[in-house]
């Protein structure tokens, strides 16, 4: 059984070196001997059902953000949606989180609606919120954390729908006021760390890969790794995190 | 100058040289940081004492080489700069400048003024200095985390060089599309300066693009070719933006590996070939620029070009050393576009390699390290002997270098810079050379290191 990842918006989504997620999910499927196929997806084209079981999205400039938050709304957003209830796994960093929620409310203009994965509303902040973000999360692995770096001036807001990725113990999260980093609705995880995130958090990364293969109708447990140099990284991000705040 | 001024001046000398004498380094910012808190129009009225005016050079890549080629190209035509020449180039790094290079009278050793500029401070500084000239050498990403976005930073920019005298000159790097449309619609003179040949091109785009939407219009972008980054011929696919002519421009390129480029410059008085001896593009577009500036400032260009075959590059930019029987070369890369430069020059010559990447996320650096992931380390596949990962962020590096898959290679990880250089140096093979790609503050600390074995000169007395 072979994974396809649907890499949404390539070119204009990639701010934060968010490709490497890509990247690692990639990996650590033919480490695995899983045959893995990526294929990008731009504006105006559309999503085949049934055709994709883990998509990626990343961050990027206000300009293409519009862009983007149209054609989301216009070409994709209710087959993505769609896809996600029926198994297929997610993960959407910064920009791409705030537009897979509710809506985007800018200081000035109209209110940009998102394509309602997540219950989760964003509001426009006075202050940048960047630096080291540590926090406790369930879908973390074997330390049950999960560590990156926070770049967003954006203030998100969970609904009671869904849950927050984890807690943050170090940085600010999803509006710096409570503690909340990202959200996880079914196999969909949305966040605002990059840095880039899966190659220091495997067992997220795996989570995505598990998923993916469910909805293959696999469902046996991944083949382990040789992860020492992943955790190791891990390891020391969370301290230098602790250190740089 | 005023009463203010003069003492600002006075404690700013006697700081400087306090700092030099008990070795806190070269001084760079901290006199000039504390003269500016006792007289806040400290470089205002240093630079009136300027009889030929201030030339600021910006942009995210090349300013530390471009203005101290400049630097020697004046020297060549008689002309003392006063200079940041330290690399020091926020506002208190101006004000050292300006201090170091004065008596105690406030009278100034050079007759222009020759900064190059943080990104972010170009505002601050054109006000200071209201500059005859202003070079913009490109924008790519680079410490987000500072500057917020690349957009936003072009746009302050263009406002800041709106406001010079209409006989300024505005000198824009043509081939980067973002900094091109700083031109557009200026009262002021704009000199255009690129690379006019596609016999270094590609058909793709690297993945450390960054601007790739009309400036204008914000359709796409479609290129003829690519040269690096998102630099190349360029036009929109909708409005008609197109890459502006070129007034300085290279129209030969023949690229020789790590020992530099053979290129022929037309400029608004006719041709001249040249051997630059620094590698890669990059360091043609920051010849370039050295040429732009040049002759805009009317500087004979046999000058300019003399100047450039004797350059040297700038401290810890590109620098060969000697260790033993082995060579070290040391390139800096603080960025993914720099980065990727400087592998696609090491990629281009076909020999097994040994590399030491030192990567720290200081604040000088930026804390944040996920540019690494833009940087196609994949070129380098099947080239390398031994990698050894260090700095504060070694672990980071030494996954990014495992994702790539680079081959055979073996990969040693050590945070300790001394140790991994250590470590580096003895797995290359007597007559062979380490290559040493570091970021910002992880070069000077390797400098340092270096220093104290008596390999290199300190680079305040370089």
């Amino acid at each position: 059984m072979d994974i396809r990842i649907c890499y949404l918006y390539p070119e204009m989504m990639n701010i934060y070196g968010d490709r490497g997620n890509v990247t690692a999910l990639v990996r650590r499927c033919r480490w695995r001997g899983i045959p893995v196929d990526v294929e990008g997806l731009g504006l105006s084209e559309k999503v085949k059902p049934d055709r994709y079981d883990i998509f990626f999205m990343g961050g990027g400039q206000d300009r293409e953000q519009v862009l983007v938050c149209h054609d989301l709304l216009e070409n994709k957003g209710d087959a993505i949606r769609r896809e996600i209830e029926r198994g297929a796994a997610a993960l959407v960093i910064c920009g791409g989180y705030q537009l897979f929620g509710k809506y985007y409310r800018p200081f000035d203009g109209e209110k940009l609606p998102g394509i309602n994965v997540f219950d989760a509303y964003t509001v426009a902040g006075e202050n940048r919120m960047i630096g080291n973000v540590v926090a406790k999360s369930a879908l973390g692995g074997r330390f049950g954390t999960v560590v990156g770096f926070e770049n967003h001036s954006g203030k998100t807001y969970l609904g009671k729908e869904s849950a927050p990725l984890g807690m943050v113990t170090v940085g600010s999260g999803n509006n710096g006021e409570d503690r909340t980093e990202g959200a996880v609705h079914l196999g969909a995880v949305g966040t605002y760390l990059h840095g880039s995130l899966l190659p220091k958090n495997p067992g997220l990364a795996d989570f995505l890969i598990e998923r993916g293969l469910a909805r293959r109708g696999e469902r046996s447990s991944l083949k382990p790794l040789d992860d020492t140099l992943e955790w190791r990284a891990h390891r020391e991000a969370v301290a230098r995190a602790r250190k740089t705040h | 100058m005023g009463t203010k001024g003069r003492s600002a001046l006075l404690i700013g000398k006697a700081l400087g040289s306090a700092s030099r004498i008990l070795r806190f380094g070269g001084g760079s910012t901290l006199p000039g940081r504390v003269a500016r808190k006792i007289d806040p129009a400290f470089v205002r009225s240093m630079v009136d004492g300027l009889p030929l005016g201030c030339v600021l050079i910006t942009g995210t890549n090349g300013k530390t080489t471009t203005t101290t080629l400049l630097a020697s190209i004046l020297e060549g035509a008689g002309i003392t700069p006063v200079h940041n020449r330290t690399g020091a180039n926020l506002m208190a790094g101006l004000a050292s400048a300006l201090i170091r290079d004065s008596d105690l009278a406030g009278t100034l050793t050079g007759r222009i003024g020759l900064f190059e500029v943080d990104e972010a401070a170009l505002p601050d500084a054109v006000a200071d200095t209201s500059p005859r000239l202003v070079l913009i050498n490109n924008l790519f990403r680079d410490q987000l985390d500072r500057y917020g976005e690349l957009d936003t930073l072009a746009s302050r920019m263009k406002e800041a060089i709106s406001t010079l005298e209409r006989d300024a000159t505005v000198a824009l790097n043509a081939d980067d599309p973002l900094v091109a449309s700083v031109g557009r619609g200026l009262d002021q003179a704009v000199v255009y300066y690129g690379i006019d040949t596609d016999s270094c091109s590609s058909r793709l785009m690297q993945h450390a693009a960054d601007s790739k939407h009309c400036s204008e219009c914000g359709s796409p972008l479609s290129y003829e070719y690519h040269l690096f980054g998102h630099l190349g011929r360029y036009s929109c696919t909708k409005c008609g933006l197109a890459r502006p002519e070129a007034q300085v421009a290279a129209t030969e390129l023949g690229v020789m590996g790590l020992e530099g480029t053979r290129c022929t410059i037309s400029h608004p008085g006719g041709s001249i070939s040249l051997f630059i001896p620094l590698p890669g593009l990059y360091n043609v577009y920051n010849v370039l620029a050295a040429f732009a500036v040049g002759t805009a400032l009317e500087i004979d260009v046999e000058i300019i070009g003399h100047a450039v075959e004797k350059f040297t590059a700038a401290f810890g930019r590109v620098e060969k050393v000697r260790v033993g029987d082995r060579d070290l070369l040391m390139i800096l890369a603080k960025n993914p576009a720099g980065m990727g430069e400087v592998l696609r020059t090491l990629a281009g010559e076909r020999v097994w390699k040994n590399i030491l990447l030192a990567l720290n996320d200081n604040i000088a650096d930026g804390r944040d390290v996920s540019w690494i992931w833009d940087v196609d380390l994949e070129m380098l596949s099947g080239q390398l002997r031994e990698v050894v990962c260090s700095g504060i962020r070694a672990w980071d590096m030494a996954l990014r270098v495992k994702y790539a898959e680079l081959g055979q290679g073996s990969l040693v990880t050590e945070p300790d810079l001394e140790r991994a250089l250590d470590i580096g140096l003895e797995a290359v093979e007597p007559g062979d050379t380490l290559f040493v790609i570091p970021t910002y503050t992880a070069m000077l600390e390797l400098r340092k290191i270096l220093t104290e074995r008596g390999l290199v000169t300190p680079f305040w007395e370089g």
